[in-house]
């Protein structure tokens, strides 16, 4: 099976559901219409979600309704008697602070930290060709692939450090993340990657026009409406120019 | 059947109370999430006295986890990651056999001659042996995208891997279910 019949094939489903746009349609049915393999499996997929659809208004086959918030905390006072477990009387078994594990776990990473500062305090090395180290001022020790923004779209290799200039900072209500548009040339459009950073609080954010090094995840976004390729999520950002 | 999280803002207060240890709001959360996670956990081990089992577990572990949770997602996906990990070590310990389809209805030929009091209930019962012999990567794809209702980029986040992957194993999973249920294609 070509690459373009296993891509299109991606995006049965969201046609089926009307979740494409009218162009996309038009190249899809051109190649259904050509490509008697990808017909053939359409169909059969056509019939596939016609089924599933059925399912989601049926249901799974449920026995009985789920215990109520007594019958939850009762059960699970229950297993941590028989495994022989500490409940303790007057506070609550469910509280996520105070169990045994997470008090080992707070020592431990107290015992741990300095060991783990003093590791990670190296020098920055940049090696020619196309992997490189990541200096000791960004959050992670570990290799990233150095990769132009137009040469994501031929890139295997995550995660990536690239380079390019804001064009646009938006946040994402529905995601609740914060979106940069980072171009390869300031005065143009395209190409472009789209960085995601999920906790926007723990991270200097850069101005629109400003000269950026972005590290972090490669990803492609295939949503309908969007198609373009990330650096999802990001670790880091180091600001080259305001 | 569509299923609705708090919205966002009651989300993070009650959320930011039970990670202070209140209990009342350990109780909202649970009220508002339980159907959901119910549903998807029944869909997958199939058999409600295991689930309930179950259950216990994702919310024990949801519970005293959300210390940890730093609203990357919303936490309905977060809570779904957990069933999703939960459900799997379950079901690999249980090492369920898988039952032709034909040895619960009948074959084609049986189901014929049979009388049918009610056709309605042999369909449903088609489908949903159907589905639950599906392979659990498959079954779970379906029970999230139909019955749960999720979008591509919730599915890769619950599941850990890029839409791109949910979009091909939705696909196998529609295309085995459709082989599976071809010869009571009439029934349907």
């Amino acid at each position: 099976m070509k690459g373009r019949c296993l891509f299109l094939r991606r995006r049965f489903v969201p046609y089926l559901e009307s979740g494409i746009s009218p162009r996309e349609a038009e190249r899809l049915e051109e190649h259904l219409a050509g490509c008697r393999e990808c017909g053939e499996f359409f169909t059969r997929l056509r019939a596939g979600h016609q089924a599933g659809r059925q399912f989601g208004r049926v249901g799974p086959e449920i026995g009985q309704p789920p215990p109520d918030f007594e019958e939850l905390r009762a059960d699970i006072g229950a297993t941590l008697d028989r495994r022989g477990l500490p409940v303790r009387s007057g506070r609550n078994i469910l509280h996520p602070l105070t169990t045994p594990l997470a008090v080992r776990a707070l020592i431990a990473l107290a015992l741990a930290l300095p060991v783990l500062l003093v590791l990670s305090n190296r020098m920055t090395l940049w090696r020619a060709g196309d992997r490189a180290a990541v200096s000791s001022n960004t959050r992670e020790s570990r290799d990233f692939t150095s990769l132009r923004i137009k040469d994501f779209s031929s890139n295997t290799r995550s995660p990536v450090v690239t380079e390019g200039f804001v064009r646009d900072v938006y946040f994402d209500q529905e995601e609740k993340t914060l979106h940069i548009k980072l171009v390869d040339v300031r005065q143009k459009a395209e190409p472009f990657v789209i960085c995601e950073i999920l906790s926007p609080g723990g991270m200097a954010i850069p101005r629109e026009g400003s000269h950026v090094r972005v590290y972090g995840m490669a990803r492609y976004d295939s949503q309908p409406g969007r198609g373009w390729h990330e650096v999802n999520p990001v670790m880091n950002i180091d600001v080259l120019k305001h | 059947m569509t299923l609705r999280a708090l919205p966002l803002e009651g989300e993070q207060r009650i959320v930011l109370a039970a990670q202070r240890g209140d209990e009342e709001a350990f109780r909202e959360l649970y009220q508002a999430y339980r159907e959901p996670i119910w549903i998807l956990i029944n869909a997958l081990i199939g058999d409600s006295l295991q689930a309930q089992d179950v259950l216990q577990n994702v919310f024990f572990k949801a519970f005293r986890g959300l210390g940890g949770f730093r609203f990357r997602s919303g936490l309905l996906t977060w809570i779904y990651r957990i069933a999703h990990n939960e459900c799997r070590n379950h079901l690999r310990k249980r090492s369920v056999p898988v039952i032709p389809l034909e040895a619960i209805l009948g074959s084609r030929d049986e189901i014929d001659r049979a009388r049918i009091p009610d056709p309605s209930e042999a369909r449903k019962a088609a489908l949903r042996d159907a589905v639950m012999q599906l392979p659990f990567k498959m079954r779970e794809v379906i029970v999230l995208k139909y019955v749960e209702d999720l979008s591509y980029k919730e599915m890769s986040r619950i599941l850990g891997c890029p839409p791109g992957t949910v979009a091909s194993r939705l696909n196998r999973a529609l295309a085995e279910l459709e082989s599976r249920l071809r010869p009571f294609r009439e029934l349907l």
